[in-house]
């Protein structure tokens, strides 16, 4: 069909009826038909009535055939869907995502990281601007999460899903790692799937925020410039917070040259990242209850310390926010163009569940070899 | 004939069904006296001590039997079916809450409604904060209108005083919603 001969007001139609319908996430949708989901379906080589999440609390299911549905909405082309599916069950092995995270105050978002040929295979972004836009498979793999969730699970704004207020680009978080300037492992094989493999790691955000460090050439004064902002208090609420660091290649090579591999980055960050206790009851988050739970401590506790001339809380000493040195409490990910010191720091919703998830499918030419 | 939009809930044609036999609530007791409190917390800040303080009250004001304390562990889950099982076996009503997030305050209705259907009298109380996605929950669960206590928002930053004082001014409302023929 020539351009000449495309039906713009029917496509408008169709785009008006799927805004009716309640299915819209805010932005148009590219309506789903038999034929294009077949097409989606045949991608995969999957059963199209594989149940692949259940969310009990609300007696809902996803089947493959209703994710490529969906996937075709987010304006996918096929040969993304078993990306699609693989960023779907990576997010099924995240504790949140898997219960009650969709549903969350919080609104925590989804972060995708693809690794391997299927970045260069579909043309995902790695490079300048990895948190987008810009590029249609990191926008619409991602979007096809956030219509998985409204529609196969129902869970819609001001109804099931309750965000304060949300984060911005909740569903369009999705990048390639830029393994071609990253001087460390990719990140699927700190989630057991080996290098040169096509794979999607997940977990769900509550937020990302900028490091930017353009003029230092001490891997301490930058990995103190990380620990300071990955520590602060506002984003801790449980005795422990996990973290994330996505590096820009110049901070990762400025590391990797002072002898820090991702080990060494963790280890240093897990030691380093915090506040002290006197900081953390400035701040009313000092005491925990029975559920771990941040909260200030006793009024009483702080009078007497006042009395006895000593600081509220009387704490001098450091407590530090990450749970571990593991992978699971800070991921770390290489992405970006090698431009500036910019990086960016993930604020994790729980814990990234360190298991990634091969991109499979007939249609792919990623498949473990 | 062109081809047919998809639909992407896996719901279509599935409304009416949705229309079951609305909830028959247990049947109650004309008085508390005598019977047995299960009281479930969702870990919700606050949440254990305030339904703490209800039951202390019920046993002193009501001349309640006694109250058995359970603490969901997942919160965002509806609540286990052992609990439940063990509830029907140890208490005779259940007071479960505090509705004070986007995932509990759904999951405490489911819940209220699955003691209901256990034949266990049920008081459901969540915030006011959260009643939307509280009535969404009962809807799903088929009992649509399915009442609860509505409890002014913010439930976890009370102080243990401020709790009791709530947990006073509720006490007539829980009372009534036990004992109502």
């Amino acid at each position: 069909m020539t351009v000449g001969e495309l039906d713009p007001d029917a496509a408008q139609a169709a785009v008006e009826h799927c805004y009716e319908q309640g299915w819209s996430d805010g932005l148009p949708l590219v309506p789903a038909t038999r034929p294009v989901v077949d097409r989606f379906l045949a991608t995969a080589g999957r059963q199209a009535d594989e149940v692949i999440g259940r969310l009990p609390q609300l007696d809902r299911a996803v089947t493959v055939e209703l994710a490529a549905i969906n996937a075709v909405m987010a304006g996918c082309l096929p040969e993304y869907f078993p990306v699609v599916l693989a960023a779907w069950e990576a997010l099924m092995r995240d504790r949140a995502a898997a219960g009650g995270g969709w549903q969350s105050t919080s609104g925590p978002a989804p972060l995708i990281v693809l690794n391997g040929p299927v970045r260069a295979e579909l043309g995902v972004n790695a490079v300048g601007g990895a948190f987008g836009p810009g590029f249609r498979p990191n926008a619409t793999i991602a979007r096809a999460i956030g219509l998985i969730v409204r529609n196969a699970y129902g869970i819609h704004p001001h109804e099931l899903e309750q965000a304060t207020q949300g984060l911005p680009g909740r569903w369009s978080i999705c990048l390639g790692e830029n393994e071609e300037d990253s001087p460390w492992p990719p990140l699927a094989s700190d989630g057991g799937v080996p290098p040169g493999v096509s794979a999607v790691s997940a977990t769900l955000l509550r937020t990302c925020e900028f490091v930017d460090n353009r003029h230092t050439s001490s891997a301490a004064q930058l990995l103190t410039d990380f620990a300071d902002t990955i520590g602060r208090s506002g984003a801790w609420i449980f005795r422990h917070a996990g973290a994330g660091v996505v590096f820009c290649p110049e901070h990762a090579h400025l590391l990797a040259k002072a002898g820090f591999d991702k080990e060494r980055v963790r280890a240093w960050l897990a030691e380093h990242s915090g506040r002290s206790t006197a900081e953390l009851a400035r701040a009313g988050k000092d005491a925990l209850d029975g559920h771990g739970v941040r909260l200030p401590g006793e009024p009483a506790d702080h009078e007497r310390a006042h009395a006895a001339g000593t600081d509220p809380a009387d704490g001098p000493e450091f407590q530090r926010m990450l749970p571990g040195a593991e992978p699971q409490n800070l991921m770390i990910v290489v992405a970006g163009a090698r431009n500036a010191g910019i990086s960016m720091v993930l604020r994790l919703f729980g814990a990234w569940s360190a298991a990634s998830v091969p991109v499979t499918g007939p249609g792919s030419t990623s498949i473990r070899t | 004939m062109p081809n047919a939009i998809l639909d992407p809930t896996g719901r279509a044609g599935q409304a009416a069904q949705a229309t079951g036999p609305a909830l028959q609530l247990a049947s109650r007791r004309p008085s508390l006296a005598g019977v047995r409190v299960g009281l479930l917390e969702n870990s919700k800040h606050n949440a254990a001590l305030l339904l703490q303080e209800i039951g202390a009250l019920l046993v002193t004001e009501q001349q309640a039997a006694g109250t058995e304390l359970t603490s969901k562990v997942n919160f965002a889950a509806p609540v286990a079916a052992d609990i439940v099982e063990r509830f029907r076996g140890d208490c005779d009503v259940v007071v479960t809450g505090v509705g004070d997030c986007g995932s509990c305050s759904a999951s405490a209705v489911a819940d209220g409604i699955a003691f209901e259907q256990a034949g266990l009298p049920a008081v459901v109380i969540c915030s006011d904060a959260f009643t939307v996605t509280a009535d969404a929950m009962a809807a799903l669960r088929g009992a649509a209108g399915y009442e609860y206590i509505v409890t002014e928002h913010p439930v976890a930053v009370l102080t243990a005083d401020q709790v009791k004082e709530r947990a006073k001014r509720l006490l007539p409302e829980i009372v009534a919603m036990l004992t109502r023929t």
